[in-house]
């Protein structure tokens, strides 16, 4: 499904950000990153749909390399990739349905995006996944009026107007409070189990990962440190990818 | 958690001494050579004051001269050359002439801006318009209706060109700078999505600049009220501002200048009320 292979990146051309990552995403599987702030999490993810243009490597989505599609071969290889934020970034000003159908604009003509022409299909499967996320009675919300819980939602929902092959979330429960948490989770879990989505997370909180993940990677000063089996990550291998290099900033460890 | 080698060490004890040696701002040069040119202009000022005095000018009866013409204006205002109606036709004229300039200016700024902003724009193309831009805004939009007036005569036409003109560099300025305070990430995530530049600016640039749009919009549209009539005297494009001319600089009839300023007076207080309601209307959204 998805392979990255020997990914690098340095963004001042100095300081390495990724050194050789590699590790792969399988089908129907909820893949975890866990790691230190700054260790590299947020750069790996956007540099699977080449947010970030990275430095060296392959990255491997349904074995066409990302990396070597031009502007237009990327755009279409983005609409089944999709992505979740710690800041939801839905459009505030809209209201749910309009963000959701955002989702479906990738595969259609400028002008329907440029007109808003959505298809009765269309419309009525946004309301169906808004349905699926528990928000179908604020379909005609505007998004500002939403919760932090119920806006992640509508991002999932948004994702999922994408029919994606997989849905990267950076840091998806980062802004919200302990029960949003669950519902998020269990519904990101949910679309691996039951739909066949691979799901790629980036998160702070061990017991999480431990919770939901099928398998973990383990993320330390950009390299792979760990990445096995969610069995497979004792207390140990926990302390070990939190471990503090001496060549790394201690400055790093507090940020947000 | 890990720890940091070099924990900070916070002092214990707040720093002891007199409090009022402890400036609160930093003392810079700027700020030393603003106070310094301040002084040097208030000394020049109260130098050249008497200077400006004419000769054979009498303090007392210029006062008297000028309150009187002020009560002429403001409680005695009266029609003697022009009817009312033709007051209010041009008043329309005047109006007109900001509305249309401030239309056709905003279309033409809203894609200067967009092919001059951080988020959607390479930096050549965002410094090259600017700049332009600055250049056109740096001339007062008088001077550019006397301008335009060498090519298509004095009238309407130069007032509608050059109004337009000053109105296209000030908005461009501006919208930009509103589209600049969209977050990035708006952008990265509908690219991220696959959508196309159209689109993303028809569902996510837009619906965030509408309100910043409508308030400049319309402050632009005052501003072009007002030069609409300064242009209607100076380069003869009619409207109120013309009439105003005439009845002050040629009949010297006062009367007449007084109805002016009242009725110009009023429409600013009807602008001041939608003002007001748009405010209101694009807030509560
Ligand atoms: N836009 C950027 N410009 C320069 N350096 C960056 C940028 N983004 C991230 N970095 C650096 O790259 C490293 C990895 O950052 P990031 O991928 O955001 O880590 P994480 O998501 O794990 O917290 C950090 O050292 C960070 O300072
Ligand atoms: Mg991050």
């Amino acid at each position: 499904m998805l392979t990255v292979k020997h990914l690098a990146k340095s963004y001042d051309g100095e300081k390495k950000s990724l050194t050789d990552v590699s590790f792969s995403v399988r089908p129907g599987e909820v893949t975890v990153i866990i790691g230190p702030s700054g260790a590299g999490k947020t750069t790996i993810l956007r540099s699977i749909n080449q947010l970030i243009r990275d430095d060296d490597g392959e990255i491997l989505f349904d074995s066409t390399d990302m990396r070597q599609l031009n502007r237009s071969q990327l755009r279409r290889a983005r609409t089944r990739i999709g992505m979740i934020f710690q800041n939801y970034n839905l459009i505030e000003p809209l209201t749910a349905i309009e963000n959701v159908l955002h989702g479906c604009l990738g595969t259609k003509s400028n002008l329907a995006g440029m007109f808003s022409i959505y298809s009765a299909d269309e419309k009525q499967e946004a309301l169906k996944l808004l349905e699926k996320v528990g928000l179908r009675d604020f379909a005609y919300q505007q998004c500002r009026n939403l919760s932090g819980g119920q806006e992640q939602r509508v991002g999932i929902a948004r994702a999922l107007m994408q029919h994606p092959k997989i849905i990267l979330c950076d840091e998806p429960i980062a802004s919200l409070d302990p029960k949003s948490t669950i519902t998020v989770m269990d519904i990101l879990r949910n679309l691996a189990t039951a739909e066949g989505i691979s799901v790629l997370i980036n998160l702070h909180q061990v017991d999480i990962a431990r919770h939901y993940a099928d398998h973990v990677i383990g993320i330390n000063n950009g390299q792979v440190v760990f990445d096995d089996a969610t069995s497979a990550l004792t207390d140990v291998a926990v302390t070990n990818i939190y471990r503090k290099d001496a060549n790394q900033e201690g400055s790093l460890m507090y940020e947000l | 958690m890990i720890k940091p080698d070099n924990p900070v060490t916070l002092p214990t004890q707040a720093p002891t001494g007199p409090h009022f040696s402890i400036p609160l701002r930093f003392r810079d040069r700027r700020r030393v050579t603003i106070l310094l040119t301040l002084m040097v202009l208030s000394v020049i000022t109260l130098s050249t004051l008497p200077l400006m005095m004419p000769t054979d000018f009498k303090l007392s009866e210029a006062v008297v001269s000028f309150l009187e013409n002020i009560k002429i204006m403001f409680l005695q205002p009266s029609l003697t050359n022009t009817s009312f109606m033709s007051l209010l036709i041009a008043l329309g004229q005047s109006i007109l002439l900001a509305f249309l300039t401030t239309l056709i200016g905003s279309v033409i700024a809203f894609f200067f801006a967009l092919a001059s902003t951080r988020r959607l724009a390479p930096t050549a193309l965002i410094l090259g318009i600017q700049s332009f831009m600055a250049v056109i805004r740096a001339i007062p939009t008088v001077l550019w209706v006397l301008i335009y007036s060498v090519v298509f005569g004095l009238g309407a036409n130069a007032a509608v060109i050059g109004i337009t003109f000053h109105s296209v560099a000030y908005l461009t300025k501006v919208y930009a700078d509103s589209m600049d305070e969209l977050s990035p990430d708006i952008i990265d995530t509908m690219q991220a999505m696959g959508l196309k530049k159209g689109a993303i600016i028809r569902q996510a640039v837009i619906p965030y600049l509408i309100p910043s749009y409508l308030s400049w919009t319309f402050i632009r549209f005052e501003i072009n009220f007002a030069d609409a009539i300064a242009v209607g005297a100076a380069a003869g494009a009619g409207g109120i501002g013309y009439q105003l001319f005439m009845s002050s600089s040629f009949y010297f009839n006062f009367h007449e200048v007084g109805v002016m300023v009242y009725l110009i007076m009023a429409f600013a207080i009807v602008l001041e009320v939608i003002s007001y309601r748009l405010r209101m209307m694009t807030n509560s959204h």
